[in-house]
């Protein structure tokens, strides 16, 4: 396997026209992954079981700062996957066929006319302003330059909104969650340096917009602001909001601080607004049925009680649509986390109280090296409000081991068992060899 | 429902409680991130009243690269002790991550003692060696631009391994907080994070699996859908029905509820989801109730084209469902839409 990644690598660096990469990381991971998924059933039957086993090859190759005599800084990036069914489909195979995969990431990235150009082409995500991380075939251009003391930067996009590209099942085309065919948009913004010591200080303002359209109809035609402040080495306040276009409502805004109070101490506080419906398509009927608005309000405190020991509370207060008038739900969660050296360990409680049902939950969890082997372990566990199926809990459990092989490779056997509302005893089995290993062809000075 | 704890789960639980209470023979740990610096093996402090910094490390001034050392030879150290002591050894030292050039900017420092205006820590025997803050850079470099620009690479010649202190630090509840973040400061992410690392979570649509199935070994980090997501995930839809849609479109939904028998209720007499209260408009449970609340529920079944969808049948122009929209939609859309918007002509014929 190693000698057909390395020419998966080789290969990359030869289509970039005979040029060479300082560095290139490459990833693999084999992995077979036994389960058991209900399938059919009717009330008061029990469903049938099918046995999974879908054995996955995941490829990821990374080249950066490859020498050319164009582009500068040229990122070359490609992550893939393919699987084969050895048992039963799995219910996310998306295919009719036994085999199937994707390309999550594919693009060329890199600069032009000095710093002033980025362009990035090819299978991507657009991460900035109200792109909401839209993963596209299509490209990505960005200009950066000096406004007097202020920084100037202008981005536009273009391209297809993903799906999954290897097959389709019966009739259906699209995954993708935008259920549009083009997309396209952009994002202005200014940022300020205050003067002074301390690095990253300053402001950055920008806004932007963002339409998908499919076939024509309009999915999403929104607009919107984004800012971070940093006054302080200690504090930034950041923020977003969104405005549909189409709809002529605010669709979503957000407002956070992150403030490391005092040396052990750090402090965050954040509201969010989101009118849910209006992350449907614009083309999908069920846009003109709803009305509801969300919004969360609350923060959390971290405390670090010893090097490596650490503790959390985080908790917010949910407004949502109940019968009559807003329902005030909760949201809350706290943390324990310790580590040191190659040994972790950690536990959470949650609590979610939300309008139609909510649970009680709490976690435990470790992980230990010991020289070239280690074990890790993981149990979650929820007690629900209202049953589901006809239970209150849910609890599963994970053991993990794993040994460093030689040449970057390392093999990780994983086992879970549960009891879910769904399934009375369930026992899951991954196995997974897995590769990374990075090239340097120069040295780091 | 005859319900045991199966014995996998208690070894789990026992094997779990052993990660954290067992001790074993200490071992060495692997270097995790950056390789890690060694110790200093001399002590300056001694030596600060007797030489200045460039009568040891001679040259300096002239140094255009950190890969340029100039450390003190063992004739160096000669000049004052006649012992035969050994100079620093360089080869201990991993190489420089940072593009620098000392040529470049002693010139520039105007302070009596140009060296101590950086290195205001000098490290002794023992201690781990530093470098000099990044606040002593921006002392003088404003670079909030190169932040909002994404432009690390100039000076940092490496990213890999390290964490955000100050700026973009990854504490408090980084999984909600990240992508308020983000939308302003997507380059300076980009320095660290290539997009396949993102798509670990954000590409849901291509990826094989999620997170917590494939990495089960990386128990620390907060990934989404943790354990058995399957019997919470329509509570934690309702609590943010928005989060759903961000990644998974319907199609993601309706494969597995067709399978479950969820689908084609009244063709197929499969298993129906709705209470019974459903199309009672008296009930507490009421559909259109539940459609204004959260119509995201309602598209991870019911979001097929207009044409073939179920709602239309009840809900067009004229027939017995009525006048679907909420009580302000009629401000916010005009007869335009309809023509701009094929999906309104299937009830507005």
């Amino acid at each position: 396997m190693r000698q057909s990644i390395a020419a998966l690598a080789a290969s990359l660096l030869l289509a970039a026209g005979a040029v060479r990469a300082d560095t290139v990381e490459v990833s693999s991971i084999t992995f077979l992954n036994v389960a058991d998924q209900p399938r059919d059933g009717l009330p008061g039957q029990t469903p049938e079981l099918a046995t999974v086993a879908p054995l996955f090859e995941i490829l990821n190759v990374s080249a950066h700062s490859v020498t050319n005599p164009v582009v500068k800084d040229l990122q070359l990036v490609v992550s893939t996957w393919g699987s084969w069914e050895l048992g039963d489909p799995r219910w996310d195979n998306g295919t009719g066929s036994d085999y199937t995969g994707d390309v999550v990431s594919a693009y060329a990235a890199g600069r032009l006319f000095g710093d002033v150009l980025t362009l990035r082409l090819g299978r991507a995500q657009v991460m900035t302003g109200v792109a909401r991380m839209i993963q596209l075939d299509g490209g990505e251009a960005i200009v950066t330059a000096p406004l007097g003391p202020l920084g100037l930067r202008v981005s536009g996009y273009a391209g297809v909104p993903v799906s999954q590209r290897f097959a389709s099942r019966s009739g259906m085309v699209s995954w993708n969650p935008m259920a549009g065919d083009l997309a396209y948009g952009g994002r202005v913004s200014v940022s300020y340096a205050l003067p002074g010591r301390g690095s990253g200080r300053g402001v950055d303002v920008g806004a932007s917009i963002n339409r998908v359209e499919d076939g024509g109809d309009p999915v999403r035609d929104e607009a919107g602001v984004d800012f971070r402040i940093q006054p302080t080495a200690a504090l930034s306040v950041f923020g977003s909001g969104a405005y549909s276009l189409y709809d002529e409502q605010l669709s979503e805004a957000t407002a956070a601080l992150s403030w490391d109070v005092a040396p052990r101490w750090h402090l965050t506080a954040d509201w969010r607004h989101v009118v849910p419906d209006l992350l449907l398509s614009r083309s999908s009927i069920l846009s003109v049925f709803s009305e509801g608005e969300h919004d969360d309000y609350g923060g959390g405190v971290r405390y670090e009680l010893a090097r490596g020991l650490d503790v959390g509370v985080d908790y917010h207060l949910a407004v949502e649509p109940g019968d009559d008038g807003d329902y005030y739900g909760h949201d809350a969660r706290a943390r324990i986390g310790w580590r040191r050296a190659g040994t972790s360990a950690g536990a959470e409680v949650f609590f979610l109280d939300a309008f139609e049902n909510g649970y009680v939950g709490a976690r435990i969890f470790g992980r230990r090296e010991l020289g070239r082997l280690f074990v890790a372990a993981d149990v979650i566990s929820h007690f629900f409000r209202e049953d589901v199926n006809g239970e209150s809990l849910a609890v599963t459990g994970a053991l993990t081991g794993g040994m460093k092989l030689p040449k970057g490779f390392s093999a990780v056997v994983s086992g879970r068992a549960g009891v879910t509302p769904f399934m009375e005893q369930s026992f899951d089995l991954m196995a997974k060899l897995v590769y990374n290993q990075t090239y340097q062809t120069r040295e780091v000075r | 429902m005859n319900r045991k704890l199966p014995l996998p789960v208690l070894a789990v639980a026992a094997a779990l409680l052993a990660t954290g209470c067992l001790k074993g023979k200490k071992l060495e740990a692997a270097p995790a991130g950056p390789a890690k610096r060694a110790d200093t093996e001399f002590m300056h402090s001694p030596h600060l009243d007797a030489a200045s910094c460039a009568d040891c490390h001679e040259g300096i001034e002239k140094a255009t690269t950190l890969a340029q050392r100039h450390l003190p030879t063992k004739e160096k150290c000669a000049e004052c002790h006649d012992d035969k002591r050994e100079g620093p050894k360089a080869d201990s030292i991993p190489p420089p991550r940072l593009s620098f050039s000392h040529a470049a900017h002693l010139p520039k420092i105007t302070a009596k003692d140009k060296c101590a205006v950086c290195h205001v820590k000098l490290p002794e025997m023992g201690e781990a060696r530093v470098a000099p803050s990044m606040d002593a850079c921006t002392s003088c470099h404003k670079h909030q631009l190169d932040y909002a620009q994404g432009r690390c690479r100039p000076c940092h010649l490496d990213m890999k391994g390290l964490e955000p202190g100050k700026y973009f630090t990854h504490a408090g509840d980084w999984l909600r907080l990240h992508g308020a973040l983000a939308r302003p400061s997507a380059e300076s992410c980009a320095q660290c994070h290539d997009q396949t690392y993102c798509s670990e979570c954000h590409a849901a649509t291509t990826t094989p699996a999620r997170p917590a199935i494939i990495f089960p070994e990386r128990v620390e980090r907060d990934f989404i859908h943790r354990g058995d997501y399957v019997s919470r995930h329509m509570i934690e839809a309702q609590a943010n029905p928005a989060s759903c849609a961000k990644c998974h479109g319907t199609k993601f939904c309706e494969a597995c509820h067709e399978q479950q028998n969820l689908e084609g209720v009244l063709l197929s007499g499969g298993r129906n989801p709705h209470p019974p209260g459903w199309m009672d408009q008296a009930s507490g449970d009421f559909h259109g109730d539940s459609a204004r609340r959260n119509a995201s529920a309602c598209a991870a079944c019911h979001d097929q084209p207009a044409a073939q969808n179920a709602c239309v049948a009840c809900h067009r122009v004229g027939a017995v469902g009525g006048n679907p929209h909420p009580p302000n939609w009629s401000s916010r859309h005009d007869t335009d839409d309809i023509r701009e918007n094929g999906m309104c002509r299937a009830c507005h014929t």
